[in-house]
């Protein structure tokens, strides 16, 4: 019986969360997807793996160590 | 009807109703919109730099803000912080169980925090004045695994579980300020947004759900993914979010639309994503997968562009899957027969946790081998 009510009061929180979520206001995918697209293009130069950076500006490029005989 | 039938009925209609308002918005879609952009180069990245030092499979990883010092968590029962530029150990630290499946920096890089299987979350202050790292709090009162954990201060922690909820702690008194209910499996990842108001989760019910911190509610529920989603994070702007599920799929979900734009998977691909992160512009996803490889996505075009996998001929590669071989063979006896392969043909990184740190110059995956890379 008890967990008849339990499955009752599960469910009407899933109803009343669900309402919540259908009153939303959504954004037109168009204007959503072109704000990535442009902020993918106004990072690009800021980021590294887009826009490669030198090896003097690069603090994991590889150390090379020089030994000399003496 | 009895009454349970009846609101089982009510959520089917509004489901219905938001599969609706989603498609009412759907003007375009991301492929139309970047069609007329090339994909990003194909990218070639190396290992910069390889940490040694876990003695087991390394579980999470996370960065420190400061884009240089990082943590690892490895089932050898090991907290380390690592400062990646010169490879040095700056802290190890003993944990209580070893049965970790996740840890955190926290923003000012004072505390680390870590927790699993115990289901506690245990911080742990790096900034003793003695300089001995100390557990500082042991946060406890999920009732399931602790599965991630992040940081929003030194003295808020938000906390996944596999009890199925979140909660953001206060840390000074140990206790949750607030528990955000709503999931129907494990609570498996989580990740905070930009701006701090907001966090999402991915869960085993297959659904990813963002949270308002301010007043504790679910503002929206993302579906889509045909499995257990175990990874998340945000895209850069904060107005959309990438999923890796166990579906084999990534999917980019944008919240002001409130829908899936598109999704990152191959025939070829079908195992599942493990860990995500994003490139600094969001131009880039990395994924580790199940089969501890790592993809890296362009995210506009949908398109596989690069793998983190070893270069051929690297000398201190070839030496790597020999101490493995000893080392399994020492622990457990079992030898997956991949391994051996490994030692013969491969030299591929077996990816079981990714991340790219704050400035973008760098990734960092974790290895069932035990070892870290960073590559760029």
């Amino acid at each position: 019986m008890s967990n008849n009510m339990a499955k009752i009061a599960e469910e009407r929180k899933a109803v009343e969360q669900l309402k919540l979520e259908v009153n939303i206001d959504r954004m037109k995918v168009s204007k959503a997807a072109a704000d990535l697209l442009a902020f993918c293009e106004a990072h690009a130069k800021e980021d590294p793996m887009v826009t490669s950076v030198p090896s003097s500006e690069n603090p994991f490029r590889e150390k090379k160590l020089f030994c000399a005989i003496l | 009807m009895g009454e349970l039938e009846q609101l089982r009925q009510e959520a089917e209609l509004l489901k219905k109703q938001i599969e609706e308002a989603r498609k009412g918005v759907a003007d375009t879609t991301l492929a139309e919109l970047t069609s007329g952009i090339e994909v990003v180069g194909r990218v070639q990245m190396k290992t910069r730099r390889t940490l040694r030092g876990h003695l087991a499979k390394i579980y999470a990883l996370h960065w420190s803000t400061d884009s240089r010092l990082m943590v690892s968590a490895s089932q050898d029962g090991k907290l380390i912080v690592w400062d990646t530029y010169t490879t040095n150990k700056v802290n190890a630290i003993p944990l209580r169980s070893s049965w970790v499946m996740t840890c955190a920096y926290a923003p000012s890089g004072n505390f680390v925090a870590c927790g699993g299987l115990d289901n506690m979350c245990s911080i742990y202050n790096l900034k003793t004045r003695d300089g001995n790292v100390k557990v500082s709090r042991e946060l406890t009162a999920h009732s399931g695994y602790l599965s991630c954990c992040r940081f929003l201060n030194d003295n808020e922690i938000i906390t996944s579980s596999g009890d199925t909820t979140c909660a953001v702690w206060d840390i000074e008194t140990g206790t949750q300020k607030t528990v955000f209910m709503g999931h129907t499996g494990d609570c498996m990842s989580l990740a905070v947004s930009p701006d701090l108001n907001l966090f999402i989760s991915g869960a085993c019910d297959w659904s990813a759900k963002l949270w308002d911190l301010r007043d504790g509610n679910c503002r929206q529920t993302f579906i889509g993914h045909e499995s257990d989603i175990n990874a998340i994070c945000f895209f850069p702007s904060g107005n959309a979010i990438c999923t890796g599920s166990d579906d084999a799929t990534c999917k980019l979900y944008d919240l002001r639309s409130d829908q899936e734009l598109t999704s990152y998977s191959q025939e070829s691909i079908i195992c599942g994503i493990t860990s995500i992160s994003m490139s600094r512009s969001g131009r880039m996803i990395l994924a580790g997968y199940d089969d501890f490889n790592c993809n890296i996505w362009d995210t506009l075009k949908a398109e596989r562009i690069g793998e983190c996998s070893s270069e051929p001929g690297h000398s201190d590669l070839i030496m790597e899957p020999l101490s493995i071989l000893l080392f399994q063979v020492w622990t457990d006896c079992s030898l997956p027969p991949l391994l051996l392969s490994g030692v013969l043909a491969g030299h591929d990184n077996r990816v079981s946790c990714i991340g790219v740190n704050e400035d973008g110059m760098a990734a960092a995956t974790g290895s069932w081998d035990s070892f870290l890379k960073i590559w760029n």
